[in-house]
């Protein structure tokens, strides 16, 4: 059962009721997103929050978009390519995932590195907080330091406290040219690629590893990706450092349209997932990581995939595994080592009775006390997703 | 006056230079770098670790007196004054670099350390820190963490809340917690992001965790001159958007062109110009040049009278001369001076401008504007006499409506100073009721006394009576 | 600009009538407000805090440019009296280094307004016995002269050199003891720390005018008529104690193609005097100086303690406008010349080879105060086989400061202690410093550290160079 109101009044009259009646809220837009572990309650009532999809404010001179929560990001960008702009959203889930849901997971994707994650993007919010209250923080120009940085809080934190309504981001110019250098190469050799390109400092604007072979044995390939967004000259300049930084001639170089298809591949990678494992260090365990989560991917029978820069890894099984023990020891296992490199382990929603026996996301960072302040601070009648990770 | 008992308790925490509670020396500690405001703090706790800062902290809460952070007292806003006899708690000695991680590109540094040093230091290792506030050879990260600072090359790279990866922080009671760190990653609320720009209000950061950006290989400056300003504001639009990302532009008009050239600093700008725009790309060689050339065009076509092409170092540097020395060469044309902070979206600017100058000939004011033009940052700078009580008054006025302008034209009071004493009394111009009440609610959930740098940000009026905070 | 002009108007009159001076309040009040235009030139922006040696160890706003330049605008507002502890500790613990003046966006005249500082700190509360002993002293020729010749004899006699390696015998003896080994540093090297050439540590910075011959330079022979003159201050302490660098120094200029002419009843130059905020004593020093060195009439006043040089080219601003001695001070100021200037514009004449493995500390009345950065090094650069290494700090005070080792041996300790680290870390076997204050300062510290590393002044090591190359064969020495 789910409510789909029409407007931001409605909205809040919704989570009034809800409030007095008690019965738990869970916002969500196109669905797409993969849940982090442990959020969503177990039971609620969907709160559709794409019937509002306007664009309320596009200036392309501004470089910023102001629009509500339910507008796909597809649509925004065809809006944006019209004057050479884009919106670099490109966490697993974004493209057919909406605005809203972009600003409520706050993740990140592979360019990262080169355009900040999604919360360094966002602008500002119009959020109705779990009491019914509407709020608008931030606002639409780029820097902006009026008053506590509320917009931060709210970004990344999954419909637990508020349900976002509207959203103002930063736009960048659209790359003159996007390529892609692919390498296909046994994991090893593909890591040892990752690092001399991290070390080497060149402006790659993603670097991706994956397609089946990071698992190890079995003699299947591996697949380095290095995307290279830039103007004609520079793109070209970098293209040919980063050949000869790896010293091999790239198997396959695909150019725009071929290499934002890669990337959306690269990025629908989790769309089938019944379980995905996240683990994260710096980037410079990058080696060891990997070779934490092979033994989880021979466990569930999962595939991995890497975002070099960022120092994630992820194992997905298009099965549901079930709460197996040696599951959960493997898992348990990869969390212990994990986090002995000071990175975490987390699993997604989809892990079910795996997520509540292994726990979701691992130890805390010691500041629960606040966390729970937080919570209760905006959503006093635990209306909304009443867990998050402290 | 402060307690004996305290002042022996905070020495035998932080060592005899440690602690300064001389009345008379305490004068140099009543403003920051806004001088309108003056408040003389009960005594000044110099810690050198975090476990000192913790003492001290907790020392202070047992005695119930109320505590400024404070970093270089370079800010903008009156935020490092103390209020009601508050004891400043400075970080001037806890000014160590803990560690750079090349490998990560990240740095571990105490909160004193000064935000140009950083660079200096991580520079060894082909990395710089990015954000760089024009005061950055004497401004301290912890500083710039509180502010959220931003600088003229955030144009390209965003503000001091896209570095900070991790942070150890001393709360208001003395409890030291630790948030974010080895990248910023983890699930959970961005509480890395929120106390970021707190303004300490929510704690003093100890340890701060900051990430760092490769060297750009190759830069490249113009500085074009405008007889109208708004024709330079129209230049920084079309550039934006033609879809070139500039590093910086920054925006110098011509009272402040006349004030530097006067100055020692004269960086050979031409007096009679209304403006100057200084743009910088950097990046790899290759894709430089044609974007110098881009501009360059743009420039001309939009009415400057010439664009001058850095072509070495020393040139780069003589261009950015009168950017950089602007605010301290109008210590030269008047003793006292009102910067004001407003953003506007960037296609307002010309018209905002126009409405600067307006407000300011009525008022019978000298407003010199130095600016942040890429990301619509505007910088007037009211010239005054605080000594002359009714040009005062006409200054306060003048730098209302300048707000309620900048407001009005989509933008916001403050782009990266902080609101701290200064602009309080103008957050209602763009929050409610509800958003200022959840902003009180979000400062007690870290200070629930409100003992942290009280009285700034918050408009006093607009604290709710009954606490909206959560055990 | 018509805006900034209105602004000027709006301000009160900074000198209006005041009261009597009797009053040391009104005194100070008077002095500080007859700069008041200079102390609102701080916009309070922080900018000096980084640069100052006593923030930077401290951490105290009070020990800073800004804050000490706060507590003097609180005395001309009336809100602190001069004789306040605090006026008196911060204005005090100033090293007076002045690396303040040159990143002041705003220009402020830090340097003076800090001497007219300590004078009117001086009439609220007198300056330490001790200081008074000393400044007295060196107001005088007959009392400085006899002095340094006691002191001479005792350093030749070694005592200080074996009190400096005694070990520390307590906090109490830390004075006299680093009196002494100021003393004992003072003394002439008696041979340079060489070590053979493919020992010296590599070059960080290789050195450039060793490669030119004689030829390629000035010849000490243009023609006397046309040969630029020189008068030499040969100063007090450098007369008395550093005698061998005014002979170098002579002869250094000479062999650059200069004339060096006498100059008859010069004196001290003041310097210590105003720092010390004892103006009065300082312009009558000035004035016997002018009309010395009008007398001598050279093109060129030179400058081999880079204290002195500071204090010259300020003697103009020293004399109110009204002074009759004002414009005489001021022609005479733009005379002046750092010994480093004089040379570099003649090359200088590349000399024999020297192995050494050297480093070069600034003088902070050379480069912050005069503005002169690299001409000390350009004039290293001319001695063959010198490697000049790079050193951690170098523009920072050494400590040394006047008479500051003696009135704040604490803090001295600290910034002294911090010069003589960078330079062990920097490897070389000698320092090289142009002015007498912080030879015998970083002398003093380095044997107190136990270091065999020698303090070197320029000319003395150009002036070896040139002995060694033979350039003064058949000219008399």
């Amino acid at each position: 059962m789910s409510a789909s109101p029409g407007s931001v009044a409605e909205i809040q009259a919704l989570i009034r009721s809800a409030a007095a009646a008690g019965t738990p809220l869970i916002p969500v837009g196109r669905r797409s997103w993969p849940g982090a572990g442990g959020w969503a309650p177990k039971e609620g009532r969907a709160l559709d929050t794409t019937p509002l999809k306007r664009i309320r404010h596009y200036e392309p001179a501004d470089l910023t978009i102001t629009a509500d929560a339910g507008i796909g990001l597809d649509e925004l960008d065809a809006g944006l390519a019209e004057n050479g702009q884009w919106l670099p959203i490109d966490s697993p889930g974004a493209g057919s995932g909406t605005l809203g849901a972009a600003a409520a997971t706050g993740g990140f994707g592979p360019l990262r590195q080169r355009y900040g994650a999604t919360r360094d993007n966002v602008l500002g919010l119009e959020v109705v907080t779990g009491d019914g209250r509407l709020l608008r923080l931030g606002g639409r120009v780029v820097k902006n330091v009026a008053g506590y940085d509320l917009v931060r809080v709210f970004v990344g934190s999954r419909g637990s406290l508020g349900v976002i309504t509207r959203v103002s981001m930063r736009l960048f110019p659209r790359p003159e040219e996007d390529r892609t250098l692919i390498y296909r190469v046994r994991a090893e050799r593909a890591l040892a690629m990752a690092t001399a390109l991290r070390r080497g400092h060149l402006p790659v604007a993603a670097v991706v590893l994956g397609s089946g072979g990071m698992e190890g044995g079995g003699g299947r390939a591996a697949t380095l990706a290095a995307r290279i967004l830039g103007g004609g000259r520079g793109a070209r300049e970098i293209t040919g450092r980063v050949v000869a930084a790896l010293g091999a001639d790239p198997d396959e170089a695909l150019r725009d349209e071929a290499s934002r298809r890669f990337h959306d591949r690269h990025r629908q990678w989790e769309d089938d997932a019944r379980l995905m494992v996240r683990l994260r260090a710096l980037p410079d365990r990058l080696d060891e990581v990997v070779a934490i989560a092979q033994p989880v991917a021979a466990a569930v029978a999962g595939e991995i995939a890497a975002d070099a820069r960022n120092g994630v890894v992820r194992v997905k099984t298009p099965a549901a595994p079930a709460g197996r023990d040696e599951v959960v020891a493997a898992l348990a296992g990869a969390r212990g080592r994990v986090e002995a490199l000071g990175g975490s382990l987390a699993l997604d929603d989809a892990a079910g009775e795996l997520g509540r026996r292994v726990g979701w996301v691992g130890r805390g960072g010691g500041a629960g006390g606040i966390v729970r302040r937080i919570k209760s601070l905006f959503d006093p009648h635990g209306v909304l997703a009443p867990r998050c990770p402290e | 006056m402060i307690q004996q008992s305290l002042v022996r308790e905070l020495r035998a925490i932080c060592g005899s230079y440690g602690v300064l509670d001389d009345p008379d020396a305490l004068l140099v500690y009543e403003s920051d770098a806004l001088t309108a405001y003056r408040h003389r703090p009960a005594a000044v706790v110099l810690p050198r670790t975090t476990r000192e800062t913790r003492e001290s902290v907790a020392a202070i809460a047992r005695h119930g007196l109320p505590i400024v952070p404070r970093g270089a007292g370079t800010g903008l806003s009156g935020g490092a004054v103390a209020l009601n006899d508050a004891i400043v708690v400075g970080t001037a000695r806890m000014n160590r670099i803990l560690g750079i991680d090349a490998p990560n590109r990240r740095a571990v540094l105490q909160p004193g350390v000064i935000n140009a040093e950083l660079s200096v230091a991580a520079r060894r290792h082909g990395l710089y820190y990015a954000p760089d506030p024009s005061s950055q050879t004497t401004c301290t990260i912890g500083g710039n963490v509180a502010e959220n600072s931003g600088g003229p090359h955030c144009l390209k790279y965003g503000v001091t809340s896209r570095y900070v990866t991790g942070l150890e922080v001393v709360l208001p009671d003395g409890e030291v917690i630790r948030i974010g760190g080895q990248g910023r990653d983890a699930p959970g609320y961005d509480l890395v992001g929120l106390f970021v720009g707190s303004e300490g209000c929510f704690g003093i950061a100890t340890e701060i965790e900051v990430s760092l950006l490769p060297v750009p290989e190759s830069v490249r400056t113009l500085l074009a001159i405008f007889d109208r300003i708004e024709d330079a504001g129209r230049a920084v639009s079309e550039i934006m958007s033609a879809g070139m990302l500039p590093a910086a532009m920054e925006i110098i008009d011509g009272a402040t062109i006349r004030a530097v050239e006067d100055s020692v600093f004269a960086a050979g700008y031409p007096t009679d110009a209304e403006a100057a725009l200084v743009i910088e790309f950097d990046g790899l060689e290759a894709g430089l040049k044609g974007d110098a050339e881009r501009a360059r065009r743009r420039c001309l076509a939009t009415g400057a009278r010439e664009v001058r092409t850095a072509q070495d170092e020393a040139e780069r540097a003589a261009l950015w001369k009168g950017r950089k020395k602007a605010f301290g060469a109008m210590g030269r044309i008047a003793p006292d001076l009102l910067v004001q902070d407003a953003t506007v979206p960037r296609t307002a600017l010309p018209s905002v401008l126009r409405g600067i100058s307006r407000i300011s000939a009525r008022h019978d004011l000298v407003v010199a504007n130095v600016f942040h033009a890429g990301d619509g940052n505007l910088h007037p700078n009211i010239l005054f006499d605080r000594r002359d009580a009714e040009e005062l008054e006409r200054v306060e006025r003048a730098s209302k409506e300048i707000m309620r302008l900048c407001v009005d034209a989509g933008g916001t009071i403050t782009g990266e100073h902080g609101v701290g004493l200064d602009k309080k009394h103008h957050m209602t111009l763009i929050y409610g009721p509800d958003e200022l009440n959840a902003m009180w609610g979000i400062r007690r959930v870290f200070d629930p006394g409100e003992t942290m740098n009280p009285g700034k940000v918050l408009p006093d009026e607009t604290q709710p009576v009954a606490a909206a905070v959560p055990a | 600009m018509a805006g900034p002009g209105r602004v000027r108007q709006s301000r009160p009159s900074a000198t209006a009538s005041q009261p009597a001076a009797t009053d040391p309040a009104s005194s100070l009040a008077r002095a500080l407000r007859e700069q008041e235009e200079g102390l609102l030139n701080c916009v309070h922006c922080g900018f000096c805090l980084p640069a100052c040696p006593t923030y930077r160890r401290l951490g105290d706003e009070a020990d800073s440019p800004r804050g000490r330049l706060h507590l003097m605008r609180a005395v001309v507002e009336g809100r602190l009296e001069p004789g306040a502890e605090a006026y008196q500790r911060h204005i005090g613990r100033c090293l007076g280094c002045r690396a303040c003046e040159p990143v002041c966006p705003s220009g402020v005249a830090y340097g003076h307004l800090l001497e007219l500082a300590r004078r009117v700190g001086n009439e609220a509360k007198p300056p330490s016995l001790v200081t008074r002993i000393i400044l007295a002293t060196f107001g005088s020729r007959w009392a400085w002269r006899p002095l340094l010749a006691g002191a001479r004899l005792l350093r030749a006699l070694g005592l200080p050199a074996l009190a400096a390696r005694r070990p520390r015998s307590g906090a109490n003896a830390r004075g006299p003891r680093l009196a002494l080994a100021m003393l004992a540093a003072s003394a002439r090297v008696r041979s340079l720390p060489e070590s053979p050439p493919d020992e010296v540590p590599s070059p960080t910075t290789p050195t450039t005018n060793a490669g030119r011959t004689a030829a390629d330079s000035p010849s000490p022979t243009d023609g006397p008529d046309n040969r630029p003159t020189v008068a030499i201050l040969t100063g007090c302490v450098q007369a008395g104690l550093f005698g061998r660098v005014n002979a170098a120094t002579r002869r250094v200029l000479e062999a650059n193609g200069y004339r060096v002419v006498p100059v008859g009843a010069q004196g001290c130059c003041g310097a210590l005097h105003a720092h010390a905020g004892e103006l009065d004593s300082a312009r009558e020093l000035a004035r016997r100086n002018v009309a010395a060195f009008e007398a001598a009439g050279a093109d060129y006043l030179a400058m081999n303690a880079s204290g002195c040089g500071a204090a010259m080219r300020e003697y103009g601003s020293l004399f109110s406008q009204d002074d009759p001695d004002a414009p005489r001070a001021a022609a005479l100021a733009e005379r002046v010349r750092d010994l480093s200037e004089l040379l570099v514009v003649r090359g200088p004449r590349p000399g024999g080879s020297i192995h050494l493995a050297a480093t070069s500390d600034a003088p902070c009345h050379l480069l912050h105060a005069q503005g002169v950065a690299d001409a000390p090094e350009r004039v290293l650069r001319a001695i063959p086989g010198l490697r000049l290494l790079p050193l951690q700090g170098a523009s920072e005070c050494c400590g040394g400061a006047g008479i500051y080792g003696l009135t704040q041996p604490e803090l001295g300790g600290m910034i002294g202690g911090d010069k003589v680290r960078n330079i062990l870390e920097s490897g070389a076997a000698a320092v090289v410093t142009g002015n007498p204050g912080c030879m015998m300062q970083i002398g003093a510290g380095l044997r107190l550290a136990g270091s065999s590393v020698v303090v070197l002044h320029p000319a003395e090591l150009l002036d070896e160079s040139y002995r060694r190359g033979g350039l003064y064969d058949g000219q008399g020495r």
